[in-house]
């Protein structure tokens, strides 16, 4: 990664970190026929053909990226994203690969998806919500991926449902639920994913009831599992990091969602000016206050959705002063009252109870 | 798209004919001098010769060698002989006692008009039978952009198009889901090359045992649709159970030879009274019961 003394605050957009020959090339080989020229492709990315063979050559999010916007223009086809996505997970990226491919059940791929994030899935942050009774995969944008942010939904959500499918031997039961609307190739998702979808929803989600995550998997090797724990430590060490400067703000916002630090204090504590803070979160498409309201808007929806909080519980919760207030706030962030939010998210929890 | 090398004799051919025209005016015959030669003659005539080249090429560039190829080919160098000829006598004049350049003109004409016209018959014939072939992929209306890549199907969309005319029929339609459940794990064995190439041969599989009117699509990923007018409940089964011994008896042979056994689930759906978009749900959740039945055998 470039700049050595900024690791702390999480990858950012122009660092090279993400090996050309992992998920690039995959992209490149799902779209690779005769006659089509690779140059087209790799335009405007700063990579050469030869880059894709050479085991030392790092891509940053921003040129990846570019390569997804190229690759979909060359080749509109909705299915790409989906196809691609299957081919993702657990993938030959060596150690982490190898951990992945040997969980022993959904719980520990899952921890091992969060825990390395950089080095599975780095344009699209994973956070594990485990609520007792539910688990829920909330997938986060890392880098501001602005139009191929749905690109990546639909790719990392139908490699974690295929992968978990390969895994455990047999389909699992997810449900999932989409910030955006219906788009016009349901079919794709009916196919690659499940029946049960929800768009509009608020979040990207895929939920599970929480007695599968500790079902045993057949395939988990535990010496395996250790020594390529050790090597991907040791990557995510030389890494610096373990998320994007995005996610890690997200993050943090999240745990102190009750009392959230201002755009100054997170800048100190990152050891940034604000205006540098400022300048960094523009480059990634947001913005601090952005961040905030995106924080309370999920704490709010997983309250109402997985802890059965009403929307008075709910204000209190996130300490508004009185209930109006809340209400504006809400509405501000969903587009919907905190009621008509309630009904959409339970028509998606009852897909959920067991029979 | 046929390219020059395959009709590369013909183009030979032409040329040398136009070629030996020239040069025995040529040698016959003598200039006529400038104030005789009416220019707006050539030009017509060396228009209409140029023009029915043009035709020429595009014809062989977008046709297979064949013999409704030669046909068409044959006739139209023998309208552009004709036309050669003609501007040939424009500027060259052949002694009295030469007739040859009089059969050229008058002969090749008719010739070639009458091989033309052979030729547009035997490609209407021709028409006729790719459409019979294509007949179970597209029914009643093509529409370039609902092709898939993959297979030689249509896809969703076109699909849905066709479930709106079909609840319009007298009897009611059936709509068969299809799906190889375990394509998912098969993909990771087989590999990204030969596991698209098991869904385009089974694509074409379940194409050899349908009906000639059934509309058969790649609906999305593994998952086929095939829609059957005039059918009743008995025939549907029928046609459901073949469709699944096809592809269990289908010996899918991977890159290296080895040979792949499938499973085809099927899931039998009426059209009701429901709207076209209701019907498709409908059956995508009777396919979805059907493969949880089956697991839940598989699993006892």
């Amino acid at each position: 990664m470039r700049g050595g003394s900024h690791h702390h605050i999480g990858y950012q957009r122009d660092d090279r970190f993400i090996p050309c020959h992992h998920h690039p090339a995959l992209l490149l080989e799902m779209v690779r026929e005769p006659g089509l020229d690779d140059h087209k492709a790799l335009r405007h990315t700063g990579l050469f053909p030869d880059d894709l063979l050479d085991t030392s050559a790092r891509l940053s999010p921003r040129q990846y990226l570019q390569l997804v916007h190229n690759i979909r223009r060359l080749h509109p086809d909705p299915e790409l994203g989906f196809r691609y996505g299957q081919t993702l997970l657990p993938g030959h990226y060596g150690a982490i690969s190898t951990l992945l491919g040997n969980a022993a059940h959904l719980d520990q791929a899952l921890i091992t998806l969060e825990d390395y994030q950089p080095l599975i899935t780095p344009l699209l942050a994973p956070r594990i919500i485990r609520t007792g009774e539910y688990c829920c995969v909330q997938w986060l944008d890392s880098c501001g991926a602005g139009n191929e942010y749905r690109f990546l939904v639909e790719s990392m959500m139908s490699a974690l449902a295929s992968v978990t499918r390969w895994l455990s031997g047999g389909p699992l039961p997810w449900t999932f639920q989409f910030s955006y609307p219906q788009p016009d190739y349901p079919e794709h998702y009916q196919v690659y994913l499940g029946s049960q979808l929800y768009f509009e929803a608020q979040m990207d989600a895929m939920l599970i009831p929480a007695h599968y995550l500790n079902q045993p998997w057949p395939r988990g090797s535990h010496t395996a599992r250790a020594v390529s724990e050790q090597q991907c430590q040791e990557q995510q060490l030389a890494l610096g990091c373990d998320t994007s400067l995005v996610h890690q703000l997200y993050l943090a916002l999240i745990e102190r969602i009750r009392e959230p630090p201002s755009l100054d204090t997170a800048a100190r504590e990152l050891g940034l000016s604000p205006a540098t803070l400022k300048r960094k979160l523009k480059h990634h498409g947001t913005h601090f206050q952005d961040l905030l309201d995106r924080a309370r808007k999920h704490t709010a929806l997983h309250l109402l959705q997985f802890y059965g909080y009403n929307s008075e519980q709910v204000a209190r919760y996130l300490r508004f002063n009185d209930n109006t207030n809340f209400r504006r706030s809400f509405k501000r962030w969903t587009g919907l009252t905190p009621s008509a939010c309630q009904q959409l998210v339970d028509r998606a929890m009852t897909a959920l109870k067991p029979l | 798209m046929w390219g020059f090398a395959l009709h590369r004799w013909k183009w030979f051919g032409l040329l040398t004919i136009a070629s030996a025209i020239l040069a025995l005016n040529t040698l016959t015959g003598t200039l006529k001098p400038m104030a005789e030669v009416v220019w707006l003659d050539i030009a017509g005539e060396g228009g209409a010769a140029l023009l029915v080249l043009i035709w020429l090429a595009l014809m062989l560039n977008s046709r297979p060698a064949g013999r409704v190829t030669n046909l068409l080919a044959l006739g139209l160098s023998g309208i552009f002989v004709a036309y050669w000829q003609d501007v040939m006598d424009e500027v060259i004049q052949l002694p009295a006692t030469i007739v040859w350049d009089h059969w050229l003109e008058s002969g090749a004409m008719p010739v070639g008009m009458l091989l033309l016209t052979l030729g547009l018959y035997h490609w209407h014939k021709e028409q006729q039978a790719i459409c019979d072939q294509l007949r179970k992929r597209e029914k009643l209306f093509r529409e370039h952009r609902d092709f898939d890549r993959l297979t030689p199907l249509t896809r969703a969309g076109y699909l849905r198009e066709h479930l709106a005319l079909a609840s319009r029929c007298a009897a009611p339609p059936v709509l068969l889901m299809m799906e190889l459940p375990d394509f998912d794990a098969h993909r990771r064995h087989l590999g990204e090359r030969d596991s698209q190439r098991l869904l385009q041969e089974v694509a074409e599989l379940l194409l050899l045992n349908l009906r000639r009117n059934d509309l058969l699509c790649r609906y999305a990923g593994h998952r086929f649709a095939a829609l059957l007018t005039d059918i009743d409940a008995r025939q549907a089964l029928d046609l459901a159970r073949e469709l699944e011994q096809a592809v269990a008896a289908f010996a899918f042979k991977s890159g290296q030879g080895r040979t792949h056994y499938s499973q085809l689930v099927v899931a039998i759906t009426e059209a009701g009274a429901d709207p076209p978009e209701a019907w498709l749900e409908r059956a995508n959740r009777d396919l979805d019961e059907v493969r949880r039945r089956r697991a839940a055998n598989v699993a006892a």
